[in-house]
């Protein structure tokens, strides 16, 4: 695979130390398009060594309008299906300039270990000095060892090391859309984290015409409904989710964008500075980076002040557990102070509704949607790689547009049959 | 002087040998040379220390290029053995080529160590007593030399004109850049080559414009003096910068213009040598391309730190890290894809010893600086395993690029 594309899976046997490489098929792409279309079906030939597969979707890391996200597909020790969930923030375009497409995580390593994707090379390395630490330390830790803040890190905490069904793969100190246990996977793999960093390059088979089309695509969706989302109380609001805006705002510093998404679904508030700060604070942990809608809504239903509900989900995202399925059972179980809830994390168990019924991340399950079209515009979000959310924000960004502007940049011929043949297979 | 006259040496006498000077007191625009030879196919060329070059290694060189630098370092570091090995490698038939530093080099000078080498009976322009008000880049406006200063009035590209023959017949004017180089007032029987004329939208002037037109303007910007049978070419802006084409062509067709009938032997073959392929290569190229990602990654990472090094008379910017490792970094794919390399027994080792040793001295920097400690000494240790890193790197790319159609059989697969 020429364009878009670094042409490499990498398939990691951590029983063995082995790692594989192999090139990407312009004939696997012409059947399977990309991000989970390839996941699910590199999924299904290593289904017997429990394989966790990560990968990015075609346009992933382009200049296509959304185009930030990467997918981590394996079975769910939530619902025993296999499920796709959603690598959001920088991770999905750092994961496709690392230098591979595609990567294949199999077998159980004996002791902790981490993986670091720099460039076209995949280091298997020891992680004994990183097991017990949370997440918020874990990733500092490994940005240190590698000397770059830039680096993108899916890791786990505690819940993932000791085996909870609710545990979270977190990206960098946040929360993910990790709402299928696949923390519980990496847990029992001994697989502490993946540290990314790269610096390449995508070729382009027809570049001055993607470009061209790419500022079409961005003028489309910058002047359609979603154009004047700010934060993640707006975008709550807008999928018809209680309003919460003014709950949150007294907290909210400032919002923050996916790569190259035009609309920031993420709020940064802080909790221990203030929020209308204009400069660089000095406090070391001054807030947090909400990212996911669901659990926000729930701790206010339990009667949570903002602020207490924000250091719930702080301590989650460093605890690595699911922070829609804590306020769920802490509903549940009527627990309302957030003491005790943060107290309850160690010892919390499932089930939880929270992974949804479907093989899609219930992350961007925000509102009253309708289910089978919410399905299949989740399953062409998570082949081409465009943000989950971002893409139900977006129709502009519909599926002809995506398969002229994929072939534009693949110099493949992609079609509607094909497409349409593999969101059945994945949602199928 | 040979006016007029085509430069077709190269057709006669095949590609030259060029030694590379890299070693103490030059900056990282030795690299500039190599990438430029690198581009028109010269790929005989031998990167030499300053012990290298004491010793007999321009015995086995037609060119020695001398980048830009610290000058006074590059002298130091050559000392009295280094300035009569070069002088005689010049007056021997062998062509001098140097830019910025190295062109300052081999102009008359009382002081010491620059004194050795006093060839070229020309003068710095751009000398003065007594400062003037400098109007930005205050870390890089002025050098001292001795109870004077060296000046320089402007940085980035500048306007040339040539004198329009050979072997600057091919362009009558240019534009390249001038980053500390000096504007030259030739003496004796040194010939013009080509004069400052002009400013472009692209320089940057660091005292006032006026007495930056009367520093610059009308001055000699090359030089080129015969000494026994051989050349010196001076220039003070740096005609090897890779972004200059036209500027890389006339040097190229200087160097060949000058260039002695008897060439040195070359393409010698070591016995010693030996070819890898096949996974060998691949396994290798992994390794090097794994110091180097991790090099890079945190190098890139200290580029967002606003922090400066004085080595020497030289200011280093964090910027300066990549400009040894680029070059590097280009050249892995090219190796993959020809998936052979020709080098000697323990070259490989050494490289990824020192890009090891420089990618854990990077990533202590970038602790320390966030930690507030002053890195000045691991910086001035940095930028020499850098050096060595592109030495030795380049070395190996070189030697396997001149493999062609050698003949040498594969030693291993």
């Amino acid at each position: 695979m020429e364009y878009l594309a670094s042409n490499k899976i990498a398939i990691v046997d951590l029983a063995t130390r082995d790692i594989m490489e192999e090139e990407l098929d312009d004939d696997l792409v012409l059947e399977r398009i990309g991000g989970a279309g390839i996941t699910k079906s590199l999924y299904d030939r290593f289904a017997d060594e429990v394989p966790i597969v990560l990968g990015t979707g075609l346009l992933t890391g382009s200049l296509v309008p959304g185009s930030s996200l990467g997918v981590i597909t394996a079975k769910s020790p939530s619902t025993g299906r296999v499920s796709h969930v959603p690598l959001s923030l920088d991770a999905g375009m750092e994961l496709k300039y690392s230098g591979f497409d595609y990567i294949v995580i199999k077998g159980t390593s004996e002791k902790p270990v981490y993986l670091w994707i720099h460039d076209g090379i995949l280091d298997l390395n020891d992680a004994e000095d990183l097991w017990g630490k949370d997440v918020w330390s874990a990733t500092d830790h490994i940005r240190d060892l590698m000397g770059d803040d830039l680096i993108q890190v899916l890791g786990i905490g505690e819940a993932g090391e000791k085996g909870s069904d609710l545990a979270q793969i977190c990206i960098n100190y946040w929360q993910s859309g990790d709402r299928m246990g696949f923390g519980n996977l990496f847990g029992k793999k001994r697989l502490k984290l993946i540290a990314m960093r790269g610096m390449g390059l995508l070729e382009i088979a027809e570049p001055e015409e993607f470009v061209e089309k790419c500022g079409g695509l961005l003028s489309a969706v910058k002047s359609g409904g979603a154009a004047n989302i700010r934060g993640i109380a707006a975008m709550a609001a807008a999928f018809g989710e209680e309003d919460i805006e003014g709950w949150l705002k007294p907290l909210t510093h400032k919002h923050m964008a996916c790569f190259n998404t035009s609309v920031p679904t993420n709020t940064f508030v802080f909790l221990d500075e203030d929020p209308a700060l204009l400069k660089e604070t000095t406090v070391k942990e001054p807030g947090f980076l909400l990212t996911d809608i669901a659990p926000l809504l729930a701790l206010k239903r339990l009667g949570l002040t903002a602020a207490d509900a924000c250091h719930v989900l702080k301590a989650c995202a460093k605890f690595g557990i699911d922070g829609a399925a804590v306020a769920e059972l802490s509903e549940k179980t009527g627990l309302t102070d957030p003491e005790a809830i943060k107290g309850s994390l160690p010892n919390l168990k499932g089930p939880a509704s929270s992974s949804g019924d479907a093989v899609f991340s219930p992350w961007a399950a925000v509102g009253n949607q309708e289910k089978d079209a919410w399905m299949r515009r989740q399953a062409v979000a998570y082949i081409f790689g465009l943000h989950p959310l971002f893409a139900l924000m977006a129709p502009e960004l519909n599926e002809e547009k995506l398969l002229d502007i994929s072939s534009l940049g693949t110099e493949l011929e992609l079609t509607q049959e094909t497409l349409d043949e593999v969101i059945a297979d994945i949602t199928g | 002087m040979k006016e007029n006259e085509p430069c077709n040496r190269s057709d006669d006498k095949g590609h030259p040998r060029i030694g590379i000077y890299t070693g103490r007191g030059t900056s990282h625009s030795w690299l500039w040379f190599a990438e430029v030879f690198d581009r028109i196919g010269f790929f005989d060329l031998a990167f030499l220390t300053e012990t290298e070059l004491r010793g007999d290694a321009l015995d086995r060189c037609d060119v020695l290029a001398m980048s830009g630098g610290d000058t006074f370092a590059i002298a130091e570091g050559l000392g009295p053995e280094g300035a009569d090995k070069v002088k005689r490698f010049i007056t021997h038939g062998g062509v001098y080529i140097g830019s910025c530093a190295g062109a300052y080099l081999p102009l008359h000078s009382s002081k010491e160590h620059l004194n050795l080498f006093n060839f070229v009976p020309a003068k710095i322009g751009n000398l003065t007593r007594t400062l003037p008000e400098a109007r930005g880049l205050r870390e890089k406006f002025c050098t001292a030399y001795g109870c004077a200063y060296v000046f320089h009035p402007v940085r980035e590209a500048v306007r040339l004109t040539t004198n329009g023959f050979a072997p600057f017949k091919k362009a009558p004017s240019l534009d390249a850049p001038l980053y500390g180089g000096p504007p030259l007032i030739a003496g004796g029987s040194a010939q013009v080559l080509a004069t400052y004329s002009g400013f472009t939208e692209k320089t940057v002037f660091l005292v006032d414009r006026k007495l930056a037109s009367d520093t610059l303007l009308g001055k000699a910007a090359v030089i080129r003096q015969k000494i026994g049978q051989g050349y010196l070419h001076l220039y003070g802006p740096h005609f090897e910068h890779p972004r200059f084409t036209v500027a890389n062509q006339l040097m190229t067709d200087a160097m060949l213009y000058d260039l002695r009938l008897d060439p040195v032997q070359i393409h010698e073959t070591i016995a010693s040598e030996e070819i890898i392929s096949g996974e060998a290569c691949r396994n290798l190229l992994k390794d090097i391309k794994r110091e180097i990602s991790n090099a890079r990654i945190v190098a890139v990472g200290l580029e967002t730190l606003p922090v400066q090094w004085t080595i020497g008379n030289k200011v280093y910017e964090t910027a300066k890290i990549r400009e040894f490792i680029e070059p590097v970094w280009r050249r892995i794919k090219p190796l993959e894809k020809l998936n052979r390399m020709r080098l000697l027994p323990g070259q490989a080792g050494r490289l990824l010893q020192v890009a090891s040793e420089t990618t854990a001295l990077l990533r202590e920097v970038k602790r320390d600086l966030k930690s507030g400690i002053d890195t000045l000494y691991k910086a001035k240790d940095l930028f020499e395993r850098l050096n060595r890193t592109s030495t030795l790197f380049l070395e190996i790319y070189f030697r396997t690029k001149r493999m062609g159609n050698s003949g040498i059989q594969e030693l291993r697969d």
